[in-house]
């Protein structure tokens, strides 16, 4: 099996966030801490505005400056490449979160260690899809073998955007279907 | 205590942490088997449960357009995750029935720690009002049952017998003969209504006078979503079904797009959905759609050549139309009060160019000609609208304008082109129910009371003791739209038992003070929400996932789409001392005196049962209709109930493990729809609605309707009549433009935090949605406005603040304020904080007593004196 990741549709995304709540009921996440968010830019002015929502996670980069730079080896690969992160052997001294460029990692104040996207491991090894994937009413999310994703979605699905870090960076495993509007060079985030 | 809630409760939770959650307003979970009530637990709660849980089916009951599944993972009684439809393998045209972000935090709402545990009296509330300018601000003190109950019940019977059953007002959102206590009260002799045309606006008469409806309603004259595949141009009037129709509707548009079509999208707003559908924008001034429309007939007029560039469809508007022209006018009318002679401007001098309609709309004159070349009868095109353009003041013409348009370019009736509206619960899928719910088989209550009092003056009313009778009921009723008559009313109790009428009904600032007025406001809720906040006496009652069960979809109202009906079931035992809207009015029947077997003649589970029997589901044939579930014997046996065995397309037990029985469709099946097919194929034996049983673009019934009513006046055909508090009274003079007090205009989007009011008290929706005020950037930077700082919006009827979302996609000159935030005054300011839409509205009824909640001026300021916190930073409104 090849590198496993996320495929992002974000032509049929309406930006609704259902992928963020699912994540957040999968992961009984407090106020404040977001293993999947959505995010909402704007590009050209009127008349002809246009704009773009990215819906992220976890990346599960192959080049995870997270597992990299964690002294416990708390942040690690699993047996299917994905970056997972151990509970118990966490300190809390937030190396990764200060590594990880698309700030993945997420500080548990209640438990004083860090959390992220499992891809949710827990489904998937019951056969399942991670709860975003099977939440989007847009259908626009997928996670699964990236070879295949490729295969299945095309060739123009891109790694970066610019309002993301270089994918050199990280290698991140995921593929994003850009809207056209998504590769201009300023876009400007809103808060709706 | 079972043995996971102990295990859980001595591991994980303390008092000192559940209080340290709850009064950082966390939603937390409830502990329902527990008995002690909410507590709040960590997310070790899955790892502990899940393996051992149970997936049910659970409502999601909402009035947002859409009827998704849902399903909760209880363990022992608690709620520890959700998911949505994954019964059967999903496509474009199979789709599962997906829910979406609110529907995904049901459990939040649900066990919310702000939900309402006992009854609850205001303190400085006694029997005949007490102090009442402390409803809003005063304390609350738990009462029992008895209490409230008893308090209620003397507090009717008194007012009765000093002013009448017609003091007694009941509210119960957009009926309020649909609630459990009008059962109550019908037998207690009756109860002042109220009425209103809600979401719908003018499409609440106008359709049924024009011959503009089909099946019977205003939203099924657009085919289904399989042909909608097959138009080259879709046109969107003030359409968002991204924030205002879920389920898949969203989803049907995308097909509709990648099958080839061509999008445009005409709104004071470039929102989601025209930036998903990749649509051209038009961008035009709110309620100045008329203007508009107008402008495009004449191009079409004046462009139309029938070799050389064929725009119009003569034989259509010959054959199925009236009022077009002088030579198809109806008998007895003056031929010169045609349609065509006023677009043109025969008679008035006034013709409805792209010019005169440019200044009124702020559409460019070019763009109107290329907008109006794009209607073309030899494209296949869907001219589609939602409801928001007719929410404005005097549009009742609007809905029998857009049918103009489709009539004059022939997109009705054949596959590949339809006109009219398609929003909330059929948005992108006409077409009759392919499932139908049951009736729970209770017998109708009659209101001795006929009086009904439009929303447009019920808090008038309440204040000045005078409205304008135009019949009893609702807006479907067939006793409403009588000619006025000015009444006398006094009214001395508001009773809300359903809907969020203060939050949502125009008017709100003086709602607030004839709330201050009466002596006792009952109502029943699970939050404080606006209607509790302003109570005296506050009833806590269950939601849906604490009653024994139900159905949504199919033909219900506001029930989702045509192709599938979900069955949910009982959740959670009611928490706390929440009871069922059923039981109160049962119990109140009782200290009334009265004869509750009369109220109730069989209990809720047998209601429920009625309700599964009578379902019935379309056969192959796409015609004919047999019953949905097949019944044994053991299942009425195991349900408790009273019925016969009967056989269906589903057992029961498979229907309550699934959740939803779905018509699997495909293209070409039996199930397609084009609306007006029978019309168009055969008009003398399938007439419309209309008097003349045609389209009617000069509608006799329709003007004198409305000017029998007395609010407004409207001519037979669509005319252009400015609209109260439109863009023309932004201006101090309109002659030499000169800008009055109030220079922007008002809109008030769906916005997907809340469907109308419900959820927008959930964190996790709060945290995802900030609910800001979008507005243009340059008029923001005019105004000295930063993006994310705090605006204060002054209407001529109130004031409140929101944090500015600086954006392209509003047109300037417009001023887009989400609608349905919960309010929240500051009592020393008197500035609403939650920047609720209805602070901004007034009392303004006109035409068929349409709200106009899309039609409202206000100017724009930086608000200097503190920065408004984000909502989700707002404490929880938690009371016991």
């Amino acid at each position: 099996m090849g590198k496993l990741g996320f495929y992002f549709d974000m032509e049929a995304c309406i930006g609704c966030r259902t992928c963020q709540i699912a994540c957040k009921d999968k992961n009984n996440n407090k106020i404040g801490v977001l293993y999947r968010r959505v995010r909402n830019f704007e590009t050209g002015v009127y008349p002809r505005p246009d704009g773009f929502n990215y819906s992220s996670s976890c990346n599960h980069c192959a080049e995870a400056k997270c597992v990299k730079g964690c002294p416990t080896g708390a942040m690690h690969y699993a047996e299917d490449g994905t970056v997972q992160h151990n509970k118990d052997k966490c300190i809390g001294c937030k190396y990764c979160i200060w590594n990880c460029p698309y700030g993945a990692p997420q500080f548990l104040e209640e438990s004083g260690i860090v959390g992220k996207c499992d891809s949710c491991k827990s489904l998937r090894d019951q056969g399942e899809n991670p709860a975003c994937v099977d939440a989007c009413i847009m259908r626009c999310l997928e996670f699964g073998d990236l070879e295949e994703l490729k295969a299945k979605h095309g060739a123009d699905l891109v790694q970066e955007l610019s309002v993301l870090p270089e994918a050199n960076l990280t290698e991140p495993s995921v593929l994003i279907k850009p809207k056209s509007c998504a590769m201009d060079a300023n876009p400007r985030e809103k808060e709706v | 205590m079972s043995s996971l809630l102990k295990k859980i409760t001595d591991n994980k939770i303390s008092r000192r942490s559940f209080l340290k959650a709850t009064a950082a307003g966390t939603a937390s979970l409830a502990l329902t088997g527990c008995g002690s009530g909410l507590a709040s637990v960590d997310g070790n709660i899955n790892a502990l449960g899940e393996e051992q849980g149970e997936w049910v089916s659970a409502a999601c009951w909402h009035n947002c357009g859409g009827r998704c599944l849902n399903k909760a993972l209880v363990v022992d009684g608690v709620v520890v995750r959700q998911k949505t439809d994954d019964t059967h393998e999903d496509s474009p045209d199979y789709p599962q029935q997906r829910g979406c972000l609110r529907g995904r935090s049901q459990r939040q709402q649900v066990f919310g720690a702000d939900r309402l545990k006992y009854p609850m009296k205001r303190k400085n509330w006694q029997p005949g009002g007490g102090d009442k300018s402390l409803r809003g601000k005063d304390e609350w003190e738990r009462i029992s049952w008895d209490e409230a109950l008893t308090y209620i019940a003397d507090e009717l019977q008194r007012v009765k017998k000093d002013y009448g059953n017609r003091s007694i007002l009941h509210i119960g959102g957009w009926s309020s003969r649909i609630t459990d206590i009008s059962r109550t009260l019908g037998l207690f002799g009756g109860y002042a209504e109220y009425w209103n045309t809600n979401s719908f606006g003018s499409w609440a008469m106008t359709p049924k006078k024009v011959g503009f409806l089909q099946l019977g309603v205003w939203d099924q004259t657009v085919n289904d979503r399989f042909d909608m595949r097959n138009c080259e141009t879709v046109i969107m009037l003030s359409m968002n079904p991204a924030w205002s129709a879920m389920g898949s509707s969203s989803w049907h548009y995308l097909q509709a797009k990648k099958a080839g079509a061509k999008f445009i999208g005409i709104d004071p707003f470039y929102n989601e959905s025209y930036s998903m559908l990749g649509a051209e924008w038009v961008p035009v001034r709110p309620s100045t759609d008329s203007a508009l429309l107008l402008a495009i007939a004449n191009v079409l007029l004046t462009k139309d050549h029938p070799t050389m560039n064929p725009l119009i469809d003569w034989d259509f508007l010959n054959k199925y139309c009236l009022g077009f022209d002088a030579d198809h006018m109806p008998e007895g009318e003056d031929p010169k009060g045609n349609f065509k002679d006023y677009v043109l401007g025969t008679y008035d001098g006034v013709p409805k160019t792209p010019a005169w309609a440019s200044e009124i709309c702020g559409v460019d004159k070019v763009q109107i000609e290329k907008l109006a070349l794009e209607f073309r009868k030899d494209k296949k095109v869907a001219f589609l609208c939602g409801m928001a353009s007719a929410r404005t003041t005097n549009s009742d013409n609007l809905p029998q304008l857009i049918m103009t348009i489709g009539a004059m370019t022939g997109h009705m009736g054949k596959s590949g082109h339809m006109t009219g509206s398609t929003m909330h619960a059929t948005s992108g899928n006409g077409g009759p129910a392919l499932v139908c719910a049951g009736s729970n088989g209770l017998p109708g209550i009659a209101n001795p009371v006929d009086d009904s009092i439009n929303a447009g003056e019920v808090w008038d009313a309440i204040l000045t003791g005078k409205y304008t009778f135009t019949g009893s009921g609702d807006f479907t009723s067939a006793d409403q739209y009588k000619s006025g008559e000015q009444r006398d009313i006094d009214i001395h109790i508001i009773y809300h038992s359903g809907g969020a009428t203060l939050q949502t009904s125009d008017g709100m600032t003086k709602g607030i003070e004839a709330h201050r007025k009466v002596d006792l406001v009952v109502s029943h809720s699970q939050f404080v929400t606006t209607n509790s906040k302003y109570a005296d006496i506050v009833l806590p009652v269950t939601t849906e996932w604490e009653k024994v069960g139900g159905f949504s979809g199919g033909s219900l109202v506001h029930s989702g789409n045509r192709e599938m009906l979900i069955m949910y079931s009982q959740i959670s035992e009611p928490l706390f001392e929440a009871k069922s809207d059923q039981w109160i009015a049962n119990e109140l029947a009782k200290k009334l005196g009265l004869n509750e077997k009369e109220a109730f003649p069989f209990d809720e589970k047998q209601q429920f049962f009625n309700a599964l029997a009578s379902a019935t589901v379309v056969n192959e044939d796409g015609k004919t209709y047999g019953p949905l579930v097949t019944i044994t014997d053991a299942d009425i046996k195991e349900l408790g109930v009273t019925g016969k065995p009967q056989t269906g397309k589903i057992t029961y037990p498979e229907l309550k493990e699934k959740g939803v029985y779905q018509v699997k469709r495909s293209q070409g099946d039996n199930y397609g729809y084009i609306a007006y097919e029978d019309f168009v194929k055969d008009p003398e034996n399938n007439p419309l609605t209309s008097e003349s049983g045609k389209l009617e673009i000069y509608s006799r019934q329709l003007a004198k309707t409305v000017n029998d009513m007395g609010f407004s006046k409207i001519q037979a055909i669509p005319s252009y009549i400015p609209p109260v508090n439109g863009y023309q009274d932004t201006f101090q003079d309109w002659e030499s433009k000169a800008k009055g007090e109030y220079p922007y205009q008002v809109i008030n989007p769906h916005y997907l935090r809340r469907s109308h009011t419900v959820f927008d008290n959930v964190k996790w929706l709060q945290e995802a949605w900030h609910n800001p005020v979008f507005l243009n950037t340059k008029d923001a930077q005019a105004n000295g406005i930063g993006n994310g700082e705090t605006v204060l919006i002054t209407s001529p009827y109130g004031k409140i603040l929101r944090n500015a979302c600086l954006t392209e996609r509003v047109r300037p000159g417009v001023v887009a304020l989400p609608h349905g935030a919960w309010v929240d005054v500051d009592e020393k300011t008197g500035i609403d904080k939650g920047g609720a839409d209805n602070i901004l509205s007034g009392q303004v009824p006109t035409g068929q007593g349409v709200s106009g909640f899309n039609t409202g001026i206000a100017k724009i300021e930086k608000y200097s004196a503190s920065k408004l916190i984000s909502d989700v930073e707002k404490p929880a409104r938690i009371v016991f």
